[in-house]
């Protein structure tokens, strides 16, 4: 018997350390694969898609905010025509080419003002070998949640949507996609391999892009590399049908300090292990138990390559799942623990930049002080969004997240967490919750504890009454508290509900009606640090009040022509109550009508 | 064979192995992290100040020529920034003690005599005041008596106090300066007297119009020497210190300069003997200390073994004055050699 276990491990290690030896059935991967029908198409020569926009709004403020105030102007006009045309170029079967030109008239413009012609996106890409497939140019770059991942936007849970189709325009112009990928600028290379021993198959992704330029003074350039190798086992017991997904990751961001006059740099390492083992399944049910770990270091260096300073931190998560096929349900649980000197700036960064300038009414009331970022602002301005990579912690506000504020890497955070989902025809529902602690206390030995839940749910009424057309009812919810026990100056009790709801109904074929609501409610106060490079907390400015209540409403119609191409015309009103000083107290209404068409 | 590669598979992927290889690294995961609170101190930042002990002196008078110390004691309730400022009756000499912390003690407030804002200390009467700048409401105070200041390291040039008689040369040669020479009509920077060069630069009515106004030239006999006994005579370590007062107005320049033997004569010859100096600006109201090391001047390690005498030139900047031209003019006292580092107030 001894001796059988050791031919089986002898075999099972000799397959492993073929894997890099022998690409005996090695082969591209989806992304960017020329498959035989692709490339008849491309060897027809250059082909051009494109889309473009008509985009026109108009925004009214009123409200307190404006006693005393002569400089804010009551009412803003503002739009755009666009056009992005796509070029695609095959050269050869191996090859293939890309670009986006887009071409921009701003509403008002004339005689070249406000006209632009840019290239919004550039990029090659091919095959080596027939096996590892390369890109140069434009990417989109996505790994594990800890090592470089886009945490979605805050102020979302199931949005309606008469409000999508302004995030929409969002995404687009951010790049974002419907996954958590980042748009970088380098090049990057995958290939595949597939075994017929142990394992199935493994996938090999590498990248590197440059993060910013250099000023050729004090700031370097910065980079940013990684790579993962992804394995999927076959059944590893027939009886449990039981295999594992795992993967390996690393992320290194770094300055190059031989560029400018820069003497000082940074080194970002995040290295992680990922799994995904289903333990057991049956037709019915499937038990799994899937979560990831890892480790981060953070060193700032000199231009001898001394380090200057440094920090490390582990994190950990680990979930079991059971999915009960016949029912579509999944439920999750979990445990999760990032240290509080977890650094990972390609997971950490988020999409939300709340010290960003807003486009319209950045500033407003008596002293023209900067209007907070709000539940209207994040629904429609793309100046608050951003992809770019943050060296620190980004600001951000309470009010909609303080559980998991740069998405599931936020450091500094232990305990558990839970979810589960459902769907049929009819119903599509999900519940996702957390209950967690700080590890480290901010300014005081006490710890903040944070409960967190949000619900969505997508109701098809039309299934219900066996109506032809369809009428979708979205309802979104998230409870959020925070807690701090200890004296007076300690104590944290912080409150917030965002609810979300909206109709869609589709009253003649492809003309829909669409109405929506957003409402937050916050309550409670909170210390917000100042957070220094290297995720240092500078100081706390001062206890934040909050009593604050927006709405969010949205009523208007949608035509679509054909499938890419529609006409919305909708009205928005924002208001803005019950805060704890006058400033805050505003209503904005907006209509706008948004053209859309992809060729 | 496949039921033996099954069980090998148990084995190795069994459940119960998973589960336990999960828990022991979610304790691993928990155990390694640094829990130190970040940031400053919620309490120190945003609790209410009380003050549970008063200031208190360790002594009511200090003697610091014989080397003695004073210390005080307070105690707050929180961490915060303090400061005790000790204020000279007599002199207006200004000493601060800063700190943040919850405790005034001797480890944070000593005082040995120095000195942060001129004039230095005499034998006088100091009041003491502790407070707090984030509790502007907030003060308290108490009073020393100096009976003996501090003694300052270093060679002495001169601080004024005695007559120097022919060891000072005014240079009054257009007869544009005006109250010059050892004085004592405003608060001396140390004891009474100080050394004034002030006056106009005449544009029109002087021999020329030549951004000179006056000079004096200390020489090494007011030590009781032929050369300044300079405490090294490595130039990189070799401080020249002076206070100086100077004017608002912008148009003051100093030339300040070490007068060298050059022909070995033990006296200061015109033509003959070189002059390493500098320029520096005084346009500033109030005293302050100046340093220099003889590096600065030029002067070479030889040079600084013959060092006859200090010149102090007072320039006018004609090209910036107004017309009529403003005075300009700065005071000096207490000139000090001191190595390796400034003079320590």
């Amino acid at each position: 018997m001894q001796g059988i276990k050791k031919l089986y491990m002898t075999k099972y290690v000799m397959a492993l350390a073929v894997i890099f030896a022998v690409a005996f059935e090695g082969h591209a991967q989806t992304e960017g694969a020329l498959s035989s029908e692709e490339a008849e198409t491309f060897l027809k020569g250059v082909n051009f898609n494109g889309m473009g926009r008509v985009y026109l709004r108009q925004t009214d403020i009123e409200g307190d905010i404006l006693e005393n105030d002569s400089l804010t102007p009551r009412r803003l006009t503002d739009g755009e025509f666009l056009l992005d045309l796509k070029i695609n170029a095959t050269p050869n079967e191996k090859t293939e080419v890309q670009s986006i030109l887009r071409l921009r008239n701003e509403f008002g413009g004339f005689f070249g003002a406000g006209q632009s012609v840019e290239v919004r996106e550039l990029w090659a890409r091919g095959l080596i070998g027939e096996a590892i497939e390369y890109r140069v140019g434009d990417m989109d770059v996505e790994m594990s949640p800890f090592t470089f991942f886009m945490p979605t936007e805050e102020g979302v849970i199931n949005q309606p949507s008469a409000f999508d189709l302004q995030r929409d325009v969002i995404y687009y112009e951010q790049f974002y996609t419907d996954d958590n990928s980042r748009r970088m600028q380098g090049a990057n290379v995958n290939f595949g391999l597939k075994f017929s021993e142990v394992l199935r198959d493994a996938d090999f992704k590498g990248f590197i892009a440059r993060v910013r330029g250099t000023d050729f003074f004090t700031i370097p350039t910065r980079w940013v590399s990684g790579g993962e190798a992804k394995f999927r086992t076959r059944r590893l017991i027939d009886k449990t049908r039981s295999r594992a997904d795992f993967g390996l990751n690393i992320v290194h961001t770094f300055d190059d300090l031989q560029s400018g006059e820069a003497n000082s740099g940074i080194r970002n390492t995040v290295y992680s292990f990922e799994y995904n083992i289903i333990g057991y399944e049956t037709d019915r049910m499937e038990y799994s138990l899937f979560g990831e770990m890892g480790r981060s270091e953070l060193k700032s260096i000199d231009d001898d390559d001394n380090t200057v300073f440094a920090i490390d931190d582990v994190f950990l998560t680990v979930s079991g799942g059971a999915k009960f096929k016949e029912k579509n349900l999944f439920v999750h649980a979990g445990l999760s623990d990032v240290g509080p000197d977890f650094f990972s700036m390609g997971a950490q960064s988020k999409r939300v930049n709340f010290d960003a300038p807003k486009s319209f009414y950045n500033r407003a009331g008596a002293d023209q002080e900067v209007r907070d970022v709000t539940l209207f602002d994040l629904s429609r301005d793309v100046a608050v969004y951003t992809y770019q990579l943050s060296d620190a912690l980004m600001t951000y506000d309470p009010r909609f997240t303080n559980t998991f504020p740069y998405g599931p890497a936020t450091p500094n955070r232990r305990g558990l967490n839970y979810g589960g989902e459902y769907e049929n025809e009819k119903i599509q529902a999900s519940i996702n919750g957390a209950a967690m602690s700080e590890i480290r206390g901010q300014g005081t030995e006490e710890l903040k504890d944070f409960f967190l839940v949000q619900a969505a749910v997508d109701v098809n009424v039309n299934k219900f009454l066996e109506w032809e057309n369809s009428i979708n009812v979205t309802v979104g919810y998230q409870y959020e508290n925070t807690n701090r026990g200890g004296i007076d100056v300690e104590r944290v009790d912080l409150n917030s509900n965002l609810l979300e709801a909206g109709i869609e109904i589709e009253i003649f074929d492809d003309f829909e009606l669409l109405f929506g609501a957003k409402l937050l409610v916050a309550e409670g106060s909170d210390y917000i640090p100042r957070i220094d490079e290297f995720n240092e907390v500078r100081d706390f400015p001062g206890r934040t009040e909050i009593d604050d209540t927006e709405t969010l409403l949205a009523g208007g119609l949608k035509y679509t022509f054909k499938e890419g191409i529609f006409l919305t015309l909708q009205y928005q009103s924002f208001d803005a109550t019950g805060r704890s000083d006058s400033f805050r107290d505003y209503t904005l209404n907006q209509i706008f009508v948004l053209y859309t068409m992809k060729f | 064979m496949e039921m033996t590669r099954t069980n090998t598979m148990k084995n190795i992927f069994g459940m119960k192995r998973i589960l336990s290889l999960a828990l022991l690294l979610v304790l691993f995961a928990a155990c390694d992290h640094e829990t130190d609170p970040e940031g400053p101190s919620l309490f120190d930042r945003f609790a209410p100040l009380e003050v549970l002990d008063s200031l208190e002196s360790s002594s009511t008078q200090v003697d610091f020529s014989a080397g003695e110390t004073i210390s005080f004691t307070a105690e707050f309730n929180k961490n915060i920034d303090w400061v005790i400022t000790i204020t000279g009756q007599t002199s207006g000499a200004v000493k601060r003690l800063e700190s943040f912390d919850r405790f005034v003690e001797p480890s944070n407030a000593t005082w040995a005599g120095g000195t942060t804002d001129l004039p230095l200390f005499r034998d006088e009467l100091c009041m003491v005041v502790l407070s707090v700048p984030e509790e502007p409401e907030f003060g308290d105070t108490l009073m020393v008596n100096v009976l003996g200041t501090l003694n300052y390291d270093g060679v002495m040039v001169t601080d004024f106090e005695e007559n120097p008689g022919a060891c000072i040369e005014l240079g009054d040669f257009e007869f544009e300066l005006a109250n010059s020479g050892r004085l004592d009509d405003i608060t001396a920077a140390q004891g009474v007297f100080f050394y004034r060069l002030a006056g106009t630069d005449n544009a029109t009515g002087g021999p020329t119009d030549n951004f000179f106004v006056g000079l004096a030239r200390i020489f090494a006999c007011i030590t009781g020497e032929t050369y300044f006994q300079v405490p090294t005579t490595v130039p990189e370590n070799l401080y020249l210190n002076l206070f100086v007062a100077g004017r608002e107005t912008p148009y003051t320049r100093v030339v300040l300069g070490l007068i060298i033997d050059t022909n070995d004569s033990g006296d200061f010859e015109q033509g003959q003997d070189e002059i390493r100096s500098l320029e520096f600006d005084p346009t500033y109201t109030g005293w302050r200390l100046q340093s220099f090391t003889a590096a600065e001047f030029g002067a070479s390690q030889a040079d600084l073994e013959k060092v006859v005498g200090i010149e102090l030139v007072l320039i006018s900047l004609n090209n910036l004055q107004p017309n009529p031209r403003e005075e300009v003019g700065f005071e000096t006292d207490f000139m000090i050699f001191t190595e390796n580092g400034p003079l320590e107030l």
